[in-house]
């Protein structure tokens, strides 16, 4: 008798099975004229308020797919290009997408607030004739600094990458999880340029990256600035908008433009080149392009904005934040990591070697 | 027979679960953080939790993770045990086989399945969705069904079986009869487990879930560029909370049950 | 004839495990023979270099470092996880139950949010640190953070309930007559305990033990968090060659090779177990 019932539940649950698959998997018609789909970082890299409010003025749906990475979203769109709009990946990512030709020229005719886009930030490497990207959120790597356990650990004050050396600092230091971006922190300490492939300067440079390790508390991509808020380190190199929220945090932390430049990253836009509704996109993009909006996108996710009318809708704290309102003479001791694909692996094979010792 | 657990077997179970729940409960007690970042504590809330209601994106994840989650448990359920039965079944040159196929899922790193699979199911044309996620979920969750169940199939007295058969019994009846009640706890605790791992995995999902399925993990993964806030946690503790309940309910149920056994 | 029925049933589960990890691994074993550009893109040109890469010094010990958190935490994992499933498996079955629920319950919060748990309980600012100082015990805080024995715990912590689960089954068929006729013969509880329960149960540890160590070898923002990135893991190198690395001929090569490595080990333990193995694979 129990097991009588045991088998029939056991077969009711496989027919049940068998057809939420199959209603499942038909689900997933392709996009119809009233959506739109997008992919990038989660969270709210682009804030839901702002989606909400696109979505109730025009009536498109957006859906929003999230990733953890450049790559992941290489791997979708070249799987997929009919199933995605619109992405945002970092520059050098616009850059590949760009030469695999995976992306659809952008018709300008059809952006008419592209005309607020700031225009230092035209014609960047990756994107030379701005045919193809639409810059969203700009960012910096500086150093966040607590002057005063630096100072009580018997360390000179922190201005520039060298000052990371400082004996005094022995574990005390926080950087982010990268080897080009590591690597970049050794060169430029030695003077030299990012992804240097002069196998002297390399040399030296490796040489000198060994020396660091012993400060090193740390490697951490998303977080790093919480080593900073809770002591656990003195000194970090970090992404502005982690250091921006370290400061909010602790208030006694500072942030420090290494006197010997740092780069710069510009997460874009760009469109598949098989976008099921380029229409919807394009009516999301100057939707995003607005001044008002772009100035309440940058407050909210505490990224630089490129939008030049934008500038008078940013609030007065975010104004007088050096490490949002780039003052043209840090934006001038910036630079891209360009052409990382020559010397990546050798890059890796020394971090290996760092993080191994 | 059973055993009386000694004084020493309470204490050691009760330290265990004191260290398996102070990390779930740093978790809980986050979620209460005024602060957004894990750094520091600045006083007490409920925000998380109000912001958590309004937002219709975390809530989507969930379902569809819960979704996949139990279609695949119960796949893995039945594939899991169907093959442990089979295998003992079989030859020993073909349990072998099932065995060296069972071990395959467990030993690609995920990345490397979730991109050769993204390339596979492109090529055969599917929608990338529930049945995407599911069919890759449940590879990874039958091998362990499989081997929860043969561990306790193992053990069967091949002669119960035999004179179940001599007895006029049908492979089938005797299945149902001998084999399944006595491999049920096997197949409810790596249902669990399968549940478990499937609401938890990320980059697998990551590469199977369409435009319009972002799992739970995915979603909370892919905060951590701008940060995972408190409102992760808050849910967290929702489904916690939640859980206990279910466990609660059915430790009732279960007390009623015996009672009418009786 | 009899024989041919008796596999038929097998074929489809062949067929299914087959296809959807065989092809996969088809395609990972032919990519770590292939170059790409300097996009990333692969190239369908034969290539050794990959594999040359693998036996870089350097990579072997990445290798060396992984079998040993795997192999620890495989170890960790049972010593800590067998009085569990046994004491638990003794219980009355409400209580087993109970017990069985709280086991699970934890796993099914997000690994990546317990893995924070675990750094507000251990950071320097961190609960136990408090709690410390607090109390007088210790005068600064004590660094427990971004250590190997640290990644150690939280991978420990991520897999222990696949060594319980399977522990607990093995022991839970244990025929409990044996142990009657145990005690009934004069066996003390240590005596009965060793003789009898270990080696029926063998095959139990044996099973948890591969389901922990297996995953503990892929298993990579444990050790990014809690180790704090300082060292790197199988894992974290796979993961990084296949996305900022770009490079996914090398993580195919590196993902082959730690296959390898691990039918490899789990093929010398499944010798050295002999007959009571054959619980587990191979």
């Amino acid at each position: 008798m129990k097991n009588q019932r045991f088998s029939q539940v056991v077969g009711m649950l496989m027919v049940a099975l068998l057809a939420v698959t199959l209603v499942l998997s038909v689900e997933q018609a392709v996009a119809a004229a009233g959506e739109i789909n997008l992919m990038t970082w989660g969270g709210d890299f682009i804030p839901r308020e702002i989606i909400n409010e696109f979505e109730a003025e025009t009536g498109i749906k957006v859906h929003y797919k999230e990733v953890t990475s450049n790559e992941d979203m290489q791997s979708l769109l070249e799987a997929n290009p009919d199933q995605y709009d619109l992405a945002v990946v970092t520059d050098y990512m616009v850059d590949i997408l760009r030469q695999t030709n995976m992306l659809g020229v952008l018709d300008k005719d059809q952006l008419p607030n592209y005309a607020n886009i700031n225009p230092v930030y035209h014609g960047p490497y990756y994107d030379p004739t701005d045919e193809y990207s639409i810059p969203y959120a700009v960012s910096t790597s500086l150093l966040l600094v607590n002057p005063a356990a630096v100072e009580s650990l018997g360390a000179q004050p922190i201005t520039g990458y060298n000052d990371l050396w400082q004996k005094e600092l022995v574990n005390n230091v926080v950087v982010v999880d990268w080897s080009v971006e590591i690597m970049g922190v050794a060169l430029k300490a030695l003077g030299y340029e990012y992804n240097e492939t002069d196998p002297e300067k390399v040399a030296k440079a490796r040489e000198k990256l060994f020396a660091l390790k012993p400060n090193i508390v740390r490697f951490e991509t998303n977080t790093p600035e919480d080593s900073l808020v809770n002591g656990e380190a003195v000194a970090g190199f970090m992404y502005s908008n982690q250091a921006v929220k370290g400061v909010q945090a602790r208030p006694d932390l500072a942030p420090v433009f290494p006197v010997e430049g740092m780069p710069i990253f510009i997460d874009s836009w760009v469109m598949s080149k098989e976008a099921p509704n380029k229409e919807g996109a394009y009516q999301f993009l100057n939707f995003i392009m607005r001044p008002e909006i772009a100035a309440r996108i940058a407050d909210l996710t505490k990224f630089t904005s490129p939008n030049k009318a934008a500038e008078e809708f940013l609030p007065e704290d975010f104004k007088n934040n050096p490490m949002l309102n780039l003052a043209d003479e840090v934006l001038e001791n910036t630079s891209f990591y360009i052409a990382v694909d020559k010397v990546l692996d050798e890059y890796e094979h020394i971090y290996l070697e760092f993080k191994l010792r | 027979m059973r055993m009386k657990t000694s004084r020493f077997g309470t204490f050691y179970l009760s330290l265990f679960f004191v260290i398996l729940y102070l990390p779930v409960l740093s978790v809980i007690l986050y979620s209460f953080n005024a602060s957004p970042s894990t750094a520091q504590w600045t006083g007490f809330t409920l925000d998380w939790y109000r912001t958590l209601f309004e937002d219709r994106v975390i809530a989507a994840s969930f379902r569809i993770s819960m979704e996949v989650a139990v279609i695949t448990s119960i796949v893995s359920a039945i594939l899991g045990t169907a093959s442990a039965v089979v295998a003992m079944r079989s030859t020993a040159g073909m349990k072998r086989a099932i065995q060296g196929v069972m071990i395959l899922p467990l030993l690609i790193p995920e990345v490397a399945l979730g991109i050769a699979l993204l390339i596979f199911f492109n090529l055969l044309n599917l929608p990338f969705g529930h049945f995407t996620l599911v069919a890759s979920h449940s590879l990874f969750c039958v091998p362990y069904v499989y081997i929860m169940v043969q561990l306790r199939l193992k053990e069967i007295d091949r002669s119960i079986l035999e004179s179940a058969r001599d007895l006029g019994a049908t492979r089938w009846q005797a299945t149902r009869t001998i084999i399944l009640p006595l491999v049920t706890p096997s197949i409810i605790t790596a249902s669990l487990l399968a549940l478990a791992m499937s609401l938890d995995d990320v980059i697998i999902s990551t590469y199977m879930s369409g435009p319009r399925t972002t799992t739970l993990p995915v979603h909370i993964f892919s905060m951590m560029r701008v940060g995972v806030t408190p409102k992760v946690n808050a849910l967290c503790t929702l489904i916690l909370v939640g859980m206990f309940f279910v466990v609660g309910l059915s430790q009732l149920f279960t007390k009623k049950r015996h009672k009418e056994d009786l | 004839m009899q024989t041919l029925k008796r596999n038929l049933l097998a074929v489809p589960i062949l067929v299914w495990l087959g296809l959807l990890v065989g092809i996969p691994l088809v395609f990972v074993f032919v990519l770590s023979f292939l170059s790409r550009d300097s996009l990333g893109t692969i190239v369908f040109q034969f290539t050794l270099e990959n594999w040359q890469r693998v036996l870089d010094p350097i990579y072997l010990r990445v290798f060396r470092n992984s079998l040993l958190l795997a192999f620890l935490t495989g170890l960790v994992t049972i010593v800590v996880g067998y009085p569990v499933a046994y004491i638990t498996a003794n219980l009355e079955p409400k209580k087993r139950a109970l017990s069985i629920g709280l086991i699970m319950l934890p796993f099914w919060i997000s690994s990546l949010l317990r893995t924070y748990g675990w750094m507000i309980l251990l950071g320097n600012a961190g609960i136990v640190n408090n709690i410390l100082l607090g109390l007088g015990i210790i005068d600064k805080p004590l660094p427990m953070m971004y250590k190997f024995g640290t990644t150690l715990v939280g991978t420990a912590y991520m897999l222990i309930p696949f060594a319980i689960v399977a522990i607990f089954n093995s022991v839970d068929k244990l025929d409990r007559s044996l142990l009657e006729a145990s005690y009934d013969l004069g066996a003390n509880r240590r005596q009965t305990f060793f003789n009898i329960t270990l080696p029926l149960t063998l095959p139990g540890i044996a099973g948890g033990f591969t389901l922990v160590f297996i995953p503990a070898l892929g298993l990579f923002y444990v050790s990014d968090l809690l180790g704090g990135g300082n060292t790197i893991f199988l894992g974290n190198l796979i993961n990084t060659q296949v996305t900022r690395g770009r490079n996914r001929p090398l993580a195919a090569a590196f993902s082959i090779a730690m296959i390898i490595v691990v039918l490899l080990v789990i093929s010398i333990y499944g010798k050295v177990a002999k007959d009571d193995a054959e619980g587990l694979f191979l």
